[in-house]
């Protein structure tokens, strides 16, 4: 390594690295699962739910968010620790 | 155990943001990148009032589950087309981008052309560059609560028509706003307003170039495409160094400088605060706000123009510049494939969809005069703007009979027709236990609506 790494990420940094790449990805998520699946064929768990199309395209979307946030903040997590191991071992 | 890494040790990737100040500038640059802001903001602001066929021109109707794009109308099992589409603006970009640099995002990126509309209205409310910074370090006085004030309001009832423009591309527009005057928004429409409100809100009057920095993988991956003929913004170290301030007047030779009066203005205009004389950086958009403002300060000087200019490395090393090279071709003979695939298959598009369901309840039946009978369920989409009467024939086996309950059908534009069919066969003709036959619809008075759907038709089997 030429530099050190740091261990610090600044918050905001790490909060566009988590939330905006899963963004991105629930947005393309949502468009190929909503064109292959009509919302009124799906009744997750046998609920009985009544959902305008344009609510349940939204609460799919967000769904999709949450599952890449999750993603993205085990990468996050992942990657601090490592930082502070190799910092460790090179300080 | 703490890390002994302070901030200053950090990349630069990673340095705490400062906020930037761009300095207002004037000139050819300059003024066609206003031209373009305004022509692009333009188009944003009015296309969803646009009408063709008595609809809006321009909706991708997500309740309805279909997307009007002037005269095409895509359901969504034409997605494929939309794919194709974006996989052909990511090409595009490619092949801009080897070609003529980072224009697009100088130009043409939402980010760069919301963030001038939003330093604009800041520009008008708080004053140039020095004002602004000097509000911003002053203490908190009415004067300057008010001056914040009236501009985060102007902010925000900017974004929210924003906000609301964006929603009015996916559910008709002038429903909206009579939804939104009469107070009857339905809840996610009011939630998507208000969410691209606050991100353009967020994006261009506060986050700007970090947007460019951190969240753009653009910015990150087009050195890829770049090669010595790309066309860049560059500073002419040989003819600027060593730079150094003067007197108007003096001789730079003489005093043993080079044009660079080092006056920092192309510092001061940049959108992303970096200095172009360190070169080639990956922070530059290539809005050449530094041209146009080191061009003027070079007349003042009544140096030559253009000591920061449009360049190539290789114009700037003196090769030979070659505007067609293979990088250039191979990207424009994809493109070109692409486009062309795409719009043959639009072209052959028909809007016309059968399906084919077999009943489920009897694989056959034998009727009174000894054939075998199978009975279909057919679904017609008519993905055309108008109804269309369709008449249906068979095929398959010889002597087969078609029955239906009726001889025409007649399907409104955009609905589904249902028709029962039923195919009468002689065991005999029949080569196996389950052989195919194939439905062809048929537009009545419109030839090219034609299609055909494959089915089984099943029967005891030989003995």
């Amino acid at each position: 390594m030429d530099s050190p790494l740091p261990d610090k990420i600044p918050r905001l940094q790490q909060a566009i690295s988590v939330l905006w790449p899963s963004f991105a990805v629930a947005i393309v998520a949502t468009g190929v699962f909503f064109s292959a699946f009509h919302p009124r064929d799906l009744v997750p768990f046998n609920l009985d739910i009544d959902v305008s199309p344009l609510a349940a395209y939204s609460i799919g979307f967000f769904l999709f968010w949450i599952l890449g946030i999750l993603s993205s903040c085990g990468t996050m997590y992942f990657i601090i620790s490592n930082r502070r191991v190799l910092s460790k071992q090179q300080n | 155990m703490q890390s002994q890494n302070t901030d200053t040790a950090e990349p630069t990737l990673y340095a705490a943001h400062r906020k930037i100040y761009p300095r207002e500038v004037s000139g050819y640059f300059t003024r066609l990148r206003m031209l373009s802001v305004v022509v692009l903001l333009g188009i944003y602001y009015l296309i969803p009032f646009l009408q063709w066929d008595g609809r809006q021109a321009l909706l991708f109707d997500l309740p309805a589950r279909k997307f009007y794009i002037f005269g095409l109308i895509l359901w969504p099992q034409d997605f494929i087309y939309l794919a194709a589409l974006l996989i052909l603006a990511g090409l595009s970009l490619f092949f801009f981008t080897a070609l003529v640099g980072r224009v697009w995002c100088g130009y043409a990126c939402p980010q760069t052309v919301w963030t001038e509309a939003y330093l604009w209205m800041e520009r008008k409310i708080e004053g140039n560059r020095s004002h602004r910074m000097k509000l911003d370090k002053a203490p908190s006085s009415a004067a300057k609560i008010r001056t914040k004030v009236i501009k985060h309001t102007i902010w925000i009832a900017f974004s929210l028509w924003t906000g609301f423009t964006f929603v009015g591309y996916f559910t008709p527009i002038d429903e909206l706003g009579n939804r939104l005057f009469t107070g009857n928004l339905g809840p996610w429409e009011t939630f998507w307003i208000l969410f691209y409100s606050f991100a353009t809100y967020g994006n261009a009057g506060f986050m700007r170039e970090q947007v460019c920095m951190y969240m753009c993988p653009y910015a990150r991956f087009q050195s890829a495409m770049f090669d010595s003929d790309t066309l860049i913004v560059a500073y002419h170290p040989e003819r600027g160094e060593p730079r150094g301030s003067r007197r108007r007047g003096v001789d730079p030779k003489q005093a043993g400088l080079g044009d660079c009066i080092d006056c920092s203005v192309c510092v001061q205009v940049c959108p992303t605060g970096i200095d172009i004389r360190d070169g080639l950086q990956y922070e530059c958009i290539a809005c050449s706000a530094c041209i146009d403002a080191c061009d003027e300060i070079m007349d003042k000087m009544s140096y030559p123009r253009g000591l920061i200019r449009y360049t190539t490395e290789n114009a700037a090393f003196g090769k030979p510049q070659r505007i067609l090279r293979p990088r250039v071709m191979v990207y424009a003979t994809i493109l070109l494939i692409l486009c062309g695939i795409l719009v043959g298959h639009l072209l052959q598009r028909v809007p016309l969809e059968l399906d084919v369901i077999r009943d489920r309840n009897t694989l056959y039946r034998e009727t009174n005069e000894g054939l075998i009978e199978n009975v279909y369920t057919l679904k017609i989409l008519n993905m055309d703007s108008k109804p269309h009467r369709y008449i249906l024939s068979a095929e398959g086996i010889d002597g087969m009979k078609l029955v239906l309950d009726q001889s025409e059908i007649l399907v409104e534009a955009g609905t589904v027709g249902r028709l029962i069919a039923r195919i009468q066969a002689d065991e005999y003709n029949m080569e196996s236990r389950s052989v195919p036959v194939r439905f062809h619809l048929q537009a009545v008075e419109a030839n090219h609506l034609l299609t055909t759907e494959e089915a089984r038709f099943v029967g005891p089997g030989k003995n």
